[in-house]
């Protein structure tokens, strides 16, 4: 029962994670290598703040969303000078950089030895110690993410998005701010990146910088491209499919080292089929041609 | 100091003839193709394969592994991204793509032989020869003169062979060149061919000086392609400025920092360029950067 707890709220963390990622990827069209990064700016802010000064949960998740999104507007306005897959290798770029400040920077983050003894989630005296509880936080605010995200591409920002994913310089000859726009979507979704960063840090009570790695960052893209892009229940379902299929390749008798390999081999055969499928663009649906229905 | 210069040298040429690899394949299909990362681990785990496990001849070996990862190279362009290309996909959509053949090679090399470091040298670790008051090995020298020399036998191959013409009119304006009767496809098989060539050159001789581990190829590919960006793809003697750029920057920083931030001083490097160069110091790049 423990187990498949654990496996539940894996599953609504990545929830969160890839449906952050898909305001940045999918619709606004900016595929970004660097989600990891921000879900480990999250955590670290997190675990440093409660365990080195005591803050409560209820101050450490608005700051780490802070200095997730002050980062974020930073690497942004660098990153946005380029276009598609200069794009993707600026973040790929950006993420190393993250990595080796958490792998390195000994005085604040401790290296690769991670941050230890990170306190159990107390809101107002209450303790979120036990699995069933932290599920119910976790669920609470996946929820949350997921309702201001579906409101947020639903409205008329959301649709600027869209466009310029689309075509950015006829977007931006309608008089909107694309750049203004990218920026804000990109931070939108590293802010809410960093959400699960905290719940991660305190359910697991220890971090350390192998959480954040490239690969991290290349699973979360891929949970977003098999879940169709622009896709908030896509991607949710993406993320529990490839969560539970290690373990249940696990289950019919797999040594677990063999079984992520395995993990990795189906989400990259499924990239790979996937840009077979979706040669005319990413739009799983066509916003166009509802438009004119 | 005298052993940081000769350090600076043997990187900067190994992140040459890495760039030289990659870019005559972005020359040509322009996008970021993060399967080549493969190719150069690829041939290091074959010598690793025949000359340790099976225990054939060194030289045999070698040869074995480059023409067997070479064709993996091009298998992979006329399987999966020529289709694509056909079907009108975007670059970027074809680099993601080239990132799952990436993801699935690289956990077949990590299953077949595990993620711990493995060595291909058969004899003792050599001191190296005194240089100037540093140190040297002769397989750094090797690389430093193969890498040396490829690099001017590339430069001849693009100005005066045939193909090497037609690569250049197909990296220009490929359209144009169809109307003259070159058949693009044929082309990038063809850039594929000497990219994989040097890649799989490249993955053996770094093999041979620091020894092999499933990521070995995409962190030296990460860095070919910073030495692309910062150098441009204009021409050849962009991407020798850009190797020693990063190099003697990699090599400063560990000597005055610590050896420990040299991965995140590349791609400062990269950001800073981005910043105040966005087209690479030799200039001549047409395409995106600025909209």
């Amino acid at each position: 029962m423990e187990y498949i707890l654990h496996i539940l709220i894996m599953i609504l963390l990545y929830v969160m994670l890839a449906q952050s990622l898909t305001l940045t990827a999918g619709y606004s069209g900016l595929i970004s290598l660097a989600h990891a990064g921000f879900y480990g700016i999250g955590a670290y802010t997190s675990a440093i703040l409660s365990v080195d000064y005591g803050f409560p949960f209820l101050a450490t998740l608005p700051i780490a969303m802070l200095i997730s999104g002050i980062s974020a507007v930073f690497v942004s306005v660098i990153a946005l000078r380029t276009v598609d897959d200069y794009f993707i290798i600026i973040t790929l770029g950006i993420q190393v950089v993250a990595f080796s400040i958490m792998n390195n920077w000994m005085d604040l983050t401790n290296g690769p030895l991670g941050i230890t003894g990170i306190p159990a989630i107390s809101i107002l005296g209450f303790e979120f110690g036990s699995k069933i509880s932290f599920i119910i936080l976790t669920l609470f605010l996946t929820a949350l993410v997921f309702y201001i995200l579906r409101n947020i591409t639903k409205s008329p920002f959301g649709r600027i998005l869209i466009a310029l994913s689309e075509d950015e310089i006829f977007t931006k000859s309608l008089g909107k701010k694309v750049y203004q726009a990218k920026i804000a979507s990109f931070t939108i979704g590293a802010m809410f990146a960093a959400i699960p960063g905290v719940l991660y840090a305190h359910y697991i009570s220890y971090i350390d910088p192998t959480s954040f790695t490239v690969d991290e960052s290349i699973f979360i893209l891929s949970i977003v491209i098999i879940g169709g892009m622009r896709n908030l229940w896509g991607s949710a379902i993406a993320a529990a499919v490839l969560i539970i299929l290690p373990e249940a390749l696990r289950f019919v008798g797999m040594p677990s080292n063999i079984a992520a390999n395995m993990r990795q081999i189906i989400y990259g055969l499924a990239l790979v089929i996937m840009m077979f499928k979706y040669s005319k663009g990413f739009v799983s649906k066509s916003y166009v041609g509802q438009e004119n229905k | 100091m005298n052993q940081i210069i000769i350090n600076i040298l043997y990187t900067g040429f190994v992140y040459l003839i890495i760039s030289m690899s990659f870019t005559i394949e972005y020359y040509t299909t322009k996008f970021f193709n993060l399967f080549h990362a493969i190719i150069i681990s690829v041939s290091a785990y074959l010598v690793y394969l025949f000359s340790i496990q099976l225990g054939s001849n060194i030289y045999a070996s070698i040869i074995i592994s480059i023409g067997l990862s070479t064709l993996l190279g091009i298998l992979s362009e006329w399987l999966i991204f020529n289709p694509l290309r056909k079907k009108n996909v975007k670059p970027f959509q074809i680099m993601i793509a080239s990132l799952g053949l990436y993801i699935i090679f690289q956990n077949i090399i990590s299953m077949l032989w595990g993620d711990s470091a493995l060595s291909i040298r058969q004899n003792n670790i050599e001191v190296g020869k005194q240089l100037f008051g540093g140190y040297i090995t002769n397989n750094q020298i090797e690389t430093i003169i193969i890498s040396a020399s490829l690099f001017i036998l590339l430069q001849i191959f693009l100005k005066y062979m045939p193909i090497g013409k037609n690569i250049r009119a197909v990296s220009s304006n490929s359209t144009l060149s169809n109307i003259f009767g070159i058949n693009a496809n044929r082309v990038f098989i063809y850039s594929f061919l000497i990219g994989s060539l040097l890649a799989s050159i490249a993955g053996i001789l770094v093999a041979y000086e620091t020894g092999l581990s499933p990521n070995m190829g995409f962190n030296l590919f990460l860095y070919g392609a910073v030495v692309m960006i910062i150098g441009g793809t204009g021409n050849l003697w962009g991407l020798l400025g850009g190797a020693f750029i990063l190099a003697t920057a990699q090599h400063l920083g560990a000597y005055y920092i610590d050896s420990k931030w040299m991965d995140a001083i590349a791609y400062i490097i990269l950001i800073l360029f981005l910043i105040w160069k966005p087209l690479g110091f030799s200039g001549k790049r047409l395409k995106k950067v600025e909209i």
